[in-house]
């Protein structure tokens, strides 16, 4: 062996002596000290229904925080070692995750519990993509019917996980579910509010398409459901033409997604002698962050609603 | 074995599976191949998901692969006409088939969650969550399989070829009198780096992608001439990118890739000032050195020119020198004791004076500079 080769070799081995030297010592007990369940969540919606159903036997984390696009998540270091020492993952599935999604299902075998939303939700009430059902718009939550399900899938899978605890589980949950139907009841009253012509709902992407099912809006949006693709300059001058023609009177920007385009509409508006308004930020993809007032789903669709109503009257 | 080894091992597999291929990149100066197939990879998700219809179809990995090829070797045939610069390929294919798919996702796919972030995986955090189980028996994270074939497929190209890539990438003209078409190198070789970057997309994501293949073959590139010597140094600092980035990330808990990329970055700029021979400062040093070693020379032939003529006085003085030669009279009196310090000059009476050492060398410089 030359010199050449014996310098790489020592370079090499001292490197797999610093790999194994560095790395954290985490070792996976799959519990915390406090015998408290780990949870981690996905987005914000869902961090904050675990803490809700899971109350004080759980410890919840999210991966991606408030303001974040889902599309765009980028985990950090710390997120793996969240993600090792789960005893359950809660995601949303219906491909919100991306690839991120199928690894939380392999993870099943892996000894954390798995619950998926996406399972428990009744296909017939899933917006299909066109002609084809197998791929559905996966922002579900701003049904507050669909949230009920998605509660009910979260209570069922945390009994499993952990059936000292259902009893608990299952009180959290009735008691939520009263809280949902409370909050279904205020965002139809508000809506109620405004004349049925005026219910149109135009955003930057379209994650508000199962609200408007829900609870009767018309909604536009700028981009598609991915986040990547750009708005075109067709669909900002359609969007335009829509808006004068109805007499729109607001538009809005939402929480996970840039302004700009939806500004970029509201000057096209302007070219065509009408006058729109911006009429507030709504929350998309995930919550306010606690100094919002919107740290919770519950508010969070409230502020929703109110903004929007507000805007429109 | 823990999530944090493994995502380490993962990353020193792909690291040097992409610096090896990355040097032909670099030394063909095509380095932003890569950045384009990670690009236009999507085209391919797209065609295969309108035969599909379906978003975790392996099919659609496939479609990107072959995407891949086929940006590589659209630039590759585009390049050979010598109508238009490598780069200028680059940038024309890779625009035109990421537009492409673009435009079919928003025309016929617009409420489809179609990127190519929800085909691979694209991140290293949840490599080792993705697990390879034979029967029932846990082996390990799938990404270090499948980087790990992908190291063994171009470490065997590299090393059987190499002769001809060799040849190929340095003299053409070469690697074809010997008897080997060097297009069908270029094509294997670009063959190669698309299937490198679909496979460590899939483990790594897009960005680190390109930081690995391009990274360590520059920084390489400054510390060695040898190509056998800059493989192997490539490979070892993608290695040391990778722990070292992934170190950082845990300390600061920051986006894994974020932080190999950004460490890659950094030990480039650290070689790039401080590598011995080619390093900012070792040029810079070696400047100054130059400027000073004519400086020399010019006085040494200014003093050979006057000495002894009538204008001695006026031409050779310490206090006339600078009005002469333009030169400040710090810098003046600096390189007379220079010269002094060679045994080339004396000073007599305020007047450098050549030795005869100082005459010589003064001949040897004119020979040297205009006789040869």
């Amino acid at each position: 062996m030359n010199h050449k080769m014996k310098g790489i070799l020592g370079a090499v081995l001292s490197f797999s002596i610093l790999l194994v030297g560095c790395s954290s010592p985490t070792v996976n007990t799959n519990s915390t000290e406090d015998n408290k369940l780990n949870i981690v969540a996905t987005t914000t919606m869902l961090a904050d229904l675990s803490t809700v159903i899971g109350g004080e036997r759980v410890t919840v984390d999210g991966l991606m925080g408030p303001g974040i696009d889902p599309h765009l998540y980028q985990a950090s270091a710390g997120d793996v070692s969240l993600m090792q020492q789960a005893d359950v993952v809660v995601y949303n599935g219906l491909h919100l995750e991306g690839k991120m999604g199928e690894i939380f299902e392999n993870l099943s075998g892996q000894g954390a519990a798995v619950i998926c939303i996406e399972e428990g939700l009744d296909e017939s009430k899933l917006l299909a993509w066109e002609d084809d059902s197998s791929v559905h718009d996966p922002h579900i939550w701003f049904d507050v019917s669909l949230w009920e399900a998605a509660a009910k899938t979260v209570a069922d899978g945390l009994s499993q996980a952990d059936p000292d605890g259902k009893s608990g589980y299952e009180a959290n949950l009735d008691a939520y579910l009263k809280e949902l139907e409370e909050t279904d009841t205020y965002i139809r009253n508000r809506a109620a509010e405004l004349p049925e012509k005026q219910r149109v709902l135009v955003t930057a992407h379209d994650a508000f398409q199962y609200f408007g099912k829900a609870y009767g809006f018309e909604v536009r949006g700028l981009q598609g459901i991915s986040t990547d693709a750009e708005a075109g300059t067709a669909d900002v001058s359609d969007l335009a033409n829509f808006i004068v023609e109805r007499q729109i009177k607001a538009i809005f920007v939402e929480s996970s997604v840039p302004p700009k385009t939806i500004e970029a509409l509201q000057a096209a508006v302007k070219a065509k002698g009408f006058d729109v308004a911006i009429g507030g930020e709504l929350y998309s993809d995930s919550l306010g962050d606690e100094d919002s007032g919107a740290g919770t789903y519950l508010l969070t669709v409230k502020a929703n609603i109110d903004t929007i109503v507000d805007a429109l009257k | 074995m823990s999530p944090q080894i493994e995502i380490q091992i993962i990353a020193v597999v792909v690291a040097v599976a992409c610096a090896l291929p990355g040097v032909f990149l670099v030394l063909r100066k095509m380095s932003m191949m890569s950045d384009s197939i990670t690009h236009t990879i999507l085209l391919g998700i797209v065609l295969a998901f309108f035969v599909t219809h379906d978003l975790s179809s392996p099919l659609l990995i496939v479609g990107a692969a072959l995407m891949g090829v086929v940006t590589v070797w659209l630039t590759e045939m585009l390049s050979r006409t010598r109508l238009l610069a490598k780069d200028a390929a680059i940038g024309v294919v890779f625009p035109l088939l990421f537009s492409i798919a673009i435009i079919l996702i928003t025309r016929y796919a617009g409420s489809v969650h179609l990127d190519t972030d929800s085909v691979l995986l694209g991140e290293l955090a949840f490599a080792p969550f993705d697990r390879m189980v034979i029967g029932s028996v846990d082996i390990g994270a799938k990404a270090i399989y499948t980087t790990g074939i992908l190291l063994l497929i171009n470490l065997a190209a590299i090393i059987i070829f190499f002769k001809e890539l060799k040849a190929a990438t340095f003299d053409p003209m070469l690697a074809a009198v010997l008897g080997f078409s060097p297009a069908l190198v270029h094509y294997g070789l670009m063959t190669l780096v698309s299937l490198t970057t679909v496979g460590a997309f899939q483990a790594v994501g897009s960005v680190l992608v390109v930081a690995f293949m391009i990274g360590p073959p520059v920084t390489a590139y400054l510390l060695t001439d040898d190509l056998k010597r800059m493989l192997i140094v490539s490979g070892i600092i993608g290695a040391v990118n990778g722990i070292l980035g992934y170190q950082a990330a845990a300390i600061l808990d920051v986006s894994i890739a974020g932080s190999m990329a950004v460490v890659t970055g950094q030990v480039f700029l650290l070689v790039f000032v401080f590598a011995p021979r080619r390093g900012l400062i070792s040029s810079l040093l070696r400047r100054r050195k130059q400027k000073m070693e004519f400086a020399k020379m010019t006085l040494l032939f200014h003093l050979y020119n006057h000495a002894g003529s009538d204008e001695e006085a006026s031409e050779c003085g310490v206090d006339t020198i600078p009005a002469q030669l333009h030169w400040d009279s710090a810098y003046t009196v600096k390189m007379i004791r220079f010269l002094e310090r060679d045994g080339y000059v004396q000073l007599l009476d305020g007047l450098a004076k050549l030795t005869e050492e100082g005459r010589n060398a003064s001949i040897r410089n004119y020979n040297a500079l205009f006789a040869g």
